[in-house]
């Protein structure tokens, strides 16, 4: 993930900050995290799914496959969306009245 | 994600840390993909080797695997590049 960085070559200067290292890896965790439930996800119901992959006798995506892919992902990150606003409106709520989930 | 305000101490320790979890990930795949193309492909326990059928079964989900894992990636790229548009 060398592209991250954006190619600069700094010099090794200044000290290690913790906290900030440890955001950093937090978010680094988390985008990783949520690629791979990505990939399985959609594999699951794109790729292995289809009784023509039972044995794959194909090595290339096809078509139909690709498109599901496209949808899946996008649909993926729309249900991520989602859940996020409600997990939020859930959490405005118990703040507000102090409890949580009712 | 954004490392501009790091000092060259934390660029170093975080590029550190990405190869540490690069390899991670590297094995993690490569295990994940022997067991999702294992539990597919081998199918005929009256030979010790696997078959004809099964090789080409296991190749086949392993090209598979690897380009449907890459046009994800090239998606994920992509919503990120518009979040981090829309964000700003």
């Amino acid at each position: 993930m060398s592209f991250l960085f954006g190619g600069n070559n700094r010099s090794v200067e200044g000290s290690v900050d913790p906290a900030k290292v440890e955001m950093a890896m937090a978010e680094l965790d988390m985008i990783t995290d949520v690629f791979n439930r990505l990939v399985t996800s959609c594999h699951t119901k794109c790729i292995s799914s289809t009784p023509n992959n039972h044995r794959y006798v194909e090595g290339e995506l096809l078509k139909g496959e690709s498109v599901c892919i496209d949808r899946c992902t996008a649909k993926f990150f729309e249900v991520n969306k989602k859940v996020g606003e409600r997990m939020s409106a859930m959490g405005n709520a118990a703040q507000s009245t102090g409890t949580f989930g009712r | 994600m954004d490392f501009s305000q790091f000092n060259g101490a934390e660029q170093a320790h975080m590029s550190k840390v990405i190869e540490k979890k690069q390899m991670q990930d590297f094995m993690k795949l490569y295990s994940g993909l022997v067991e999702r193309c294992f539990n597919a492909c081998a199918q005929d326990f009256t030979t010790k080797a696997l078959t004809t059928n099964e090789s080409t079964c296991v190749q086949n989900c392993t090209d598979k695997f690897l380009k449907h894992s890459e046009r994800v990636g090239a998606r994920f790229a992509e919503h990120n590049a518009e979040q981090m548009q829309g964000g700003k």
